[in-house]
């Protein structure tokens, strides 16, 4: 598979605290990738990394199979678009005279100007100063001059910040479009429904630390869901268990958590053992937000 | 050439132009003022109008006004996202460090050419001065606007360090206050290490005060010429440098 984003080993330390530890990323081409974790694990900086607006302590990255550092980046800038943080915009300047100084600068096409503008959905507004602008306006606006460029990565870090329910399904659609259109889009929240459904990839950093990286499907197999047994004497069973496995009650039901397939069998071989009738041994159903928690260890969600 | 195109579109409804204008004028008006509130006239006619509003402005105001004008056209980068957005693109430091210069020393530049206006306006129409201004006026002006670019450079690398507005105006009043000390002192050489002599010595340039000798000599334009682009060079290299290797803040 080629990835469009690698890096090897990426760290970043302010004195001695590690704010990013030692990060290897894989991010394929062509794919939505959800970046998720709580705040203040160090997305922001990663994605500043990638950029190389910071620069890494130790480790480094590859875009487009190319080193990116102080030497390169301008080069590779030329084909990445990025919003980080908060909306850029020039607020004493309209709409359209932001855009025109992204064209300016970057040597664009007019046609580039208008497809970047329509795409975000943002052509009857651009005769507004951006001071008045609403903080969805701006944020598609910073989408629109990030995409003029025709980028083959976008790098949007937090887009649906402060956007109503409307505004984040109009970014979700947009991203969608972006995918399908050929653009590799990296995409940070701290909210995982928000890229739940758009993200094909997802990359889970907790406390500097990627803690998972792989498809949805890959999530759900790295967490053990809860065994659920269902019996008409949930208090007996669930003492019987005590000092053998993590177990408490739940809705008339013994819950048992981190029990794989061999310990599950032992568990209620016990009980049977110890007399308890069991109607029934389950997995528990499990969302992704589960799962999340499980691997963040319920950290700022 | 599209940075420095960017970079003037920025200026649209900017404060910069208010600044250009206004500043001049007030130095020239309050000299004029002071002219009339003494009872006394220019006595020398234009020299002394030039004395009283050029040489004046060039000690202290010429350098704040560029300080503030940089720290104007730097303010609107270190806003909302727009530093990430500047960084992140494909401009390399050079282009956007000497795009900026480039500004701030064309609005410098207006700024002198404004103070050479006003002065020629009252003192025909307040001081009924006979004649017009000596033609070397008009060569020294321009010789001030070539020594406004290392200045330019500087305070805009300045603003481009600090967030702070004032920061980098305070500065430019520290460095024109240790310029007139070493001008005073005789110290011509100067104007090749700080940018603020630089100025201060070229609005002096054949006015006999200070340390000038009230000729305009070859030697002095070389030194103001070779000044301004030996600075303009060192400091241009030097903030490109900063800007390359700084990081974006977290």
């Amino acid at each position: 598979m080629s990835y469009i984003v690698a890096t090897e080993q990426l760290s970043k330390r302010y004195g001695s605290r590690t704010v990013v530890d030692s990060l290897n990323l894989r991010i394929p081409a062509g794919c939505v990738y959800g970046f998720l974790g709580p705040n203040g694990s160090g997305k922001s900086t990663t994605m500043k990394m990638l950029l190389s607006l910071v620069r890494p302590s130790s480790g480094e990255v590859q875009v487009m199979g190319q080193p990116m550092n102080r030497g390169t980046r301008r080069r590779l800038l030329g084909h990445i678009g990025s919003l980080i943080e908060s909306p850029p915009g020039y607020g004493h300047l309209t709409g359209r005279e932001n855009i025109r100084l992204v064209q300016r600068l970057l040597d664009l096409r007019d046609e580039q100007i208008d497809q970047a503008v329509r795409t975000v959905r943002m052509q009857d507004q651009l005769d507004k100063k951006v001071r008045d602008y609403s903080l969805g306006m701006k944020q598609r606006l910073g989408i629109a001059m990030a995409l003029a460029r025709q980028p083959r990565l976008l790098i949007l870090d937090e887009p649906t910040n402060g956007l109503d329910p409307a505004g984040i399904e109009e970014i979700r659609d947009l991203l969608r479009r972006l995918s399908d259109g050929g653009v590799t889009v990296m995409v940070s929240s701290h909210l995982l429904g928000e890229i739940d459904k758009t993200a094909t990839v997802l990359g889970i950093l907790s406390g500097g630390r990627l803690i998972f990286q792989g498809t949805r499907d890959e999530l759900f197999a790295a967490s053990t869901p809860d065994v659920l047994i269902d019996t008409p004497h949930p208090e007996y069973a669930n003492t019987q268990l005590k000092g053998m496995v993590a177990s408490r009650l739940d809705h008339g039901a013994v819950r048992v958590s981190g029990i794989g397939d061999q310990t599950t069998a032992r568990v209620v071989a016990h009980l049977v053992g110890a007399g308890v009738d069991i109607y029934g041994v389950r997995r528990d159903e499990q969302s992704l937000e589960d799962v999340f928690m499980d691997l963040t260890g319920g950290g700022g969600l | 050439m599209g940075a420095v195109r960017a970079e003037f579109l920025k200026l649209k409804r900017s404060l910069s132009w208010t600044v250009v204008v206004l500043l001049p004028v007030a130095m020239v008006i309050a000299g004029a003022v002071n002219t009339l509130v003494s009872g006394s006239r220019p006595e020398d006619g234009w020299h002394t109008m030039w004395l009283r509003s050029v040489v004046f402005h060039g000690l202290f105001p010429l350098a704040i006004g560029i300080g503030i004008l940089a720290s104007l056209v730097w303010r609107v980068e270190h806003r909302g996202g727009n530093w990430n957005a500047l960084m992140s693109g494909p401009t390399s430091a050079l282009r956007i460090m000497a795009s900026k210069a480039v500004v701030v020393a064309v609005l410098a530049a207006a700024m002198q050419a404004v103070l050479l206006l006003t002065v020629v306006v009252i003192g025909v129409v307040v001081f009924a001065i006979p004649g017009l201004p000596p033609g070397r006026y008009v060569g020294v002006s321009l010789l001030i606007m070539l020594a406004c670019v290392p200045v330019a450079v500087l305070q805009s690398g300045l603003s481009m360090l600090m967030r702070s507005f004032a920061g980098p105006i305070a500065v430019a009043f520290l460095g024109a206050g240790a310029a007139v000390v070493l001008l005073l002192a005789g110290l011509d050489a100067a104007v090749f290490v700080i940018p603020y002599a630089l100025i201060s010595r070229a609005t002096q340039l054949g006015t006999g005060t200070f340390g000038d000798t009230g000729a305009i000599t070859g030697g002095d334009v070389a030194s103001i010429v070779i000044g301004a682009l030996v600075l303009t060079a060192a400091l241009t290299t030097a903030t490109t440098q900063i800007l390359d290797r700084r990081d974006t803040r977290t």
